[in-house]
């Protein structure tokens, strides 16, 4: 008999963890009630069957057998002080019987709460009614059982029944439901605290993972191969002519390229910083493109210090003359301002090229500029692109007290 | 025979690099034409058919890429990109000559040392490894003309490009002929080129572009040239030699 419960023991204990570890194991166990349990513990959540794991490795084997061991010791001790304060007529076997029963159904049903909260905390009336009906029940048996054994009448049986009946259920309900149902409370609104917070950690590594993605991607798109070698081509051409533009358009492809650099380190520019990068990139442009590309920056000195995500303003030009300006045989001009109302501000970029029918490709440059919008100021900026006859009008809404 | 160039740049100092050192490397050759832009590289193409062609792959109008497609193995076609990476490596795979930006003088000494020696055998045929790049970039997906507007006294007539029989070019002006009537478009018919769908809107002859439906038969005229009869319009329309391919069995 021993034998067979130990072995029972031992094939049961991998079963329980490897379902707790994995909960698609449940439906390996073998039928019966070992797939009940098995199903059980695969239903509670996440967290909960993380606790219940630890909670067996710690508790399994001998140390189960010792705690066990040491829980009796206690309610021995609590028996015997009972008795001599409460019911000195009972007799000593009688108290200490009563005093593990309840000891354990206690720790039994603490246990099994502590690591199934969450059901026990949203049903708490149902199990306190279930508690109840038990108790009942446990007492009219018992009252039954007692009666026959002792051969009393069942006049004697009908007196105490109500007493027993009511009496039960109360002290079920004390001993028992009232310390489970504080426990489950307790640790649900642990666990739900604990959610939360794991939710808001994964927010932000979410937040910050997309951050250097769009990082990435702009040190990637700032470096346009095209740029780069057209550029020195026209400025190897003016070279060797000998023309003076040679130097003025270095001049200007070196400010583009310090700025670029160093505000792609930057999370944050000055407008006055960006506009300075934006005219520098148009300066390089206009050299290069000729009477194709004319074009006025604006930017009204109280704007001067505001600071807004690098490189915004830049990818808008550069959209302005890569699906604007270039596509268009005759060319066009580019117009960027910026200006300042009660609560926003407002850069636009206009282009009199072809307009959005032409604009194959430009997904991603606004799509970056979108996504670093959201990270900087949630849902209180806006990039909004329309027709405008001619061309294409792109515009940057940022709210002004982020702004600043 | 002199050879005649073309050449297709939209940046001037980009252009002006290109005439001067070809000048240089090659002083016999002709530069015939130099444009900025794809429709106008077609256009000139066609009215001084020359023997070799350079081409920026991007261009407003029409892209390096569609110009040579619509060259077909007419012309030597000579690519010029400062970064296409996926064209450039299919270009070598498929041997088309090309040439980066900035333009080194070595490396155009080498490109036109290639070139010569295929002066005198047929132009390679370029459309293929032109499909295949063209179906891996983010191609314009250039906007059908759908409506034109045409003038008449007071009024602006518009024009459902659906019904028009064919478009003749008129100086600065394009004839538009519809069946039972015509209208005259304040756009050069080169530029309307860009607009139309080259499969259903075939171009005949440089001034020239009739809808492929509206043609009822092309009839031979002696070994060089031939003529196109429409459906819902008297006119006869000459084929030039550049577009006969487009009738042969």
């Amino acid at each position: 008999m021993w034998k067979r419960i130990v072995k029972w023991q031992r094939e049961l204990d991998p079963e329980q963890s490897g379902v707790l570890r994995d909960p698609c194991l449940a439906t390996d166990a073998p039928a019966g009630y070992r797939r009940l349990v098995a199903k059980t513990l695969a239903d509670f959540s996440v967290i909960e069957r993380q606790e219940l794991y630890r909670f067996l490795l710690n508790y399994h084997g001998r140390d189960l057998w010792l705690a066990l061991a040491r829980l009796s010791a206690t309610c021995c001790v609590v028996g015997v002080l009972v008795k001599l304060a409460l019911f000195p007529e009972k007799s000593w076997l009688q108290i200490l019987v009563a005093a593990n029963g309840i000891g354990l159904a206690m720790a039994m049903s603490i246990v099994a709460v502590w690591f199934n909260y969450s059901k026990t905390a949203r049903f708490k009336y149902r199990v306190l009614l279930k508690v109840a009906v038990v108790g009942m029940f446990i007492g009219f048996v018992s009252a039954l059982g007692t009666t026959l054994l002792r051969g009393d009448s069942w006049q004697a049986l009908f007196d105490i029944l109500p007493k027993i009946m009511l009496g039960a259920p109360v002290a079920m309900i004390v001993l028992i439901a009232a310390p489970t149902i504080a426990v489950a409370v307790l640790r649900s609104r642990h666990y739900d605290i604990l959610t939360v917070r794991l939710a808001q950690e994964a927010e932000q590594a979410r937040l910050a993972r997309e951050l250097s993605e769009t990082q990435l991607r702009l040190l990637r798109a700032q470096i346009e191969p095209h740029f780069l070698f057209n550029t020195l081509g026209a400025v190897q051409q003016l070279a060797e002519q000998g023309a003076p533009r040679a130097a003025e358009l270095t001049a200007h492809l070196i400010d583009f390229l310090r700025a670029s650099m160093s505000d792609m380190r930057c999370e944050q520019v000055s407008l006055a910083t960006e506009f300075g990068l934006v005219e520098s990139y148009l300066a390089v442009m206009q050299i290069r493109m000729g009477e194709r590309l004319r074009f006025r920056i604006d930017l009204p000195t109280s704007l001067a210090a505001t600071r807004i995500p690098s490189m915004l303003v830049l990818t808008l030009a550069e959209n302005a003359i890569k699906h604007g300006i270039e596509p268009s045989l005759r060319g066009g001009d580019i117009t960027i301002t910026a200006q300042e109302d009660a609560d926003r501000i407002r850069i636009a970029v206009h282009d009199s090229g072809v307009g959005m029918s032409d604009t194959p490709g430009n997904g991603t440059g606004l799509e970056n500029v979108r996504s670093r919008l959201r990270l900087t100021y949630g849902e209180s900026a806006s990039l909004a692109l329309s027709e405008a006859e001619p061309g294409l009008l792109a515009e940057l809404l940022i709210p002004r007290k982020d702004a600043q | 025979m002199t050879v005649t160039i073309l050449v297709a740049e939209d940046e001037p100092l980009m252009r002006e690099r290109l005439l001067g050192m070809l000048a240089l490397a090659w002083p016999d050759a002709q530069v015939v034409a130099a444009v900025d832009n794809g429709l106008d590289a077609w256009d000139a193409y066609l009215e001084h058919a020359p023997r070799v062609v350079f081409l920026d792959i991007r261009m407003p109008g029409l892209s390096g890429l569609e110009v040579a497609e619509r060259i077909g193995r007419q012309a030597h076609v000579v690519f010029v990109t400062a970064y296409d990476q996926y064209a450039v490596d299919a270009f070598d795979a498929g041997a088309v000559d090309y040439l980066l930006k900035p333009i080194q003088p070595g490396r155009l000494d080498k490109a036109l040392a290639r070139l010569r020696e295929k002066l005198d055998s047929q132009p390679m045929d370029v459309s293929a490894v032109v499909r295949q790049v063209k179906a891996a970039s983010p191609a314009p997906a250039r906007e059908q003309l759908k409506w034109l507007k045409a003038s008449v006294g007071k009024q602006i007539r518009l024009i459902d490009v659906e019904e028009v029989l064919f478009f003749q070019a008129d100086t600065k002006y394009t004839r538009v002929v519809l069946e039972g009537s015509e209208a005259l478009v304040r756009i050069p018919l080169k530029d309307l080129l860009g607009g139309l769908d080259a499969d259903r809107f075939w171009q005949i002859h440089r001034g020239t572009v009739v809808k492929v439906t509206a043609i009822r038969a092309a009839e031979r005229i002696d070994a060089e040239r031939m003529q196109v009869l429409l459906r819902g319009s008297s006119e006869v329309l000459p084929v030039s030699r550049s577009f006969t391919h487009l009738f042969r069995e």
